[in-house]
């Protein structure tokens, strides 16, 4: 199966430049979809580097998810690392330009966005436009949302044989009842699952 | 902004962020610090980068966002961009694979978790629901792609939603 997906998935061969301007252009456009915060994108991202531009594969995708949710700083900086996958091939230097462009890509559009917003906030505060646009993304945001839970679980607990695996979809349930039942560091849950996964309790 | 950055573990940003902004530093009052939350929110981009734009367009307009911008995001985003060098030099180590395997288990916990957080703001209200329902239907299950799905029912929420003034309430 695994061979299976690497044959179905060729990178397409660009230059260095290109390949970097495709990054770039990819998150600029995506930029002023990230409604209720960054990580509605998240299963898009996956699209584009696991199934579109065969950047990453699926396993290195959810290993970069888990990192950008640990490391300090927002976690919607998984765009600079997803940068740094896609210009891995052609050296380091590349594949920090591609990573730093990533995150500046994705970046600019909301900036400048944000920006007109705080400047024209007196007028556009008791607009309706504000009011319909506040009340009705909530809903999409909460369906798009449990979209890509189900696609982060989904894509982080198949295994290399491309089944579920079953030690992994029961941990990662019970993080998620834990994460909104208790307060307690979602670090702490990645440390122990990390054990787990050290003595092959979860593999994959 | 650096010390709310690193201190940012997590998630727990705003609650830092107001206690530098407004206690420690006084740049802002309590109210102005809140109205840029809501901001923050409602528009596209990360929540918190959105706040640091906020704050930094509330002293010098665009090149105090792009400042407060590079005070929040340059160090960790550096340190990220090194850890992420690290993981793709050794993440083919039988090792590493091994413990990264149970790590994005319980990441997939924490992404499963994001809905449900907000589930209940919406508990009352049917429309939404089916709405959030659809959406999520036509990602998961249809295999439509994000930016047509968010044009097409975007609208039809903002229609829906619209004021109609006090008197048809």
């Amino acid at each position: 199966m695994t061979l299976l997906l690497a044959a179905a998935c060729r990178p397409m061969h660009l230059s260095d430049l290109g390949n970097l301007a495709r990054v770039i252009w990819q998150f600029l456009s995506l930029s002023l979809f990230s409604l209720g915060g960054g990580n509605t994108l998240l299963a898009e991202y996956h699209h584009l580097s696991v199934d579109k531009f065969c950047w990453l594969t699926n396993s290195q995708f959810a290993d970069l998810y888990a990192l950008a949710e640990a490391a300090p700083g927002p976690s919607s900086m998984i765009v600079g690392l997803l940068g740094l996958g896609a210009g891995w091939p052609e050296g380091p230097f590349w594949a920090l330009l591609s990573g730093y462009g990533a995150e500046l890509a994705i970046l600019l559009p909301s900036t400048l966005l944000m920006v007109m917003a705080c400047l024209s906030w007196r007028h556009l505060e008791h607009s309706p436009w504000r009011h319909a646009f506040e009340r009705g993304m909530g809903p999409i945001t909460l369906g798009i949302l449990f979209a890509v839970g189900l696609k982060i679980l989904r894509t982080a607990d198949t295994g290399r044989d491309g089944h579920l695996s079953l030690p992994g979809v029961l941990v990662s349930l019970v993080v998620c009842v834990l994460m909104l039942r208790t307060r307690i560091s979602p670090l702490l849950f990645m440390a122990i699952a990390g054990l787990l996964g050290a003595f092959g309790i979860i593999n994959r | 902004m650096l010390q709310v950055a690193l201190s940012a573990f997590g998630g727990g940003l705003s609650a830092w962020s107001q206690r530098i902004v407004v206690e420690q530093k006084r740049w802002m009052t309590d109210e102005e610090f809140l109205t840029g939350l809501t901001v923050a929110r409602l528009f596209p981009g990360p929540n918190q980068i959105n706040m640091a734009v906020y704050i930094g367009t509330s002293f010098r307009g665009l090149p105090g966002a792009l400042a407060a911008l590079a005070g929040m995001l340059l160090v960790p985003f550096t340190l990220l961009m090194a850890l992420g060098v690290l993981y793709f030099s050794v993440h083919a180590l039988p090792a590493v694979d091994r413990v990264l395997a149970g790590v994005v288990a319980a990441a997939a916990g924490m992404a499963l978790s994001m809905g449900f957080k907000i589930l209940h703001e919406y508990w009352k209200d049917p429309v939404a629901l089916l709405l959030a329902a659809l959406v999520f239907v036509g990602l998961a299950f249809g295999h439509l792609r994000l930016v047509p799905v968010v044009l097409v029912s975007g609208p039809i929420a903002m229609a829906w939603y619209w004021p109609r003034g006090e008197a048809s309430r």
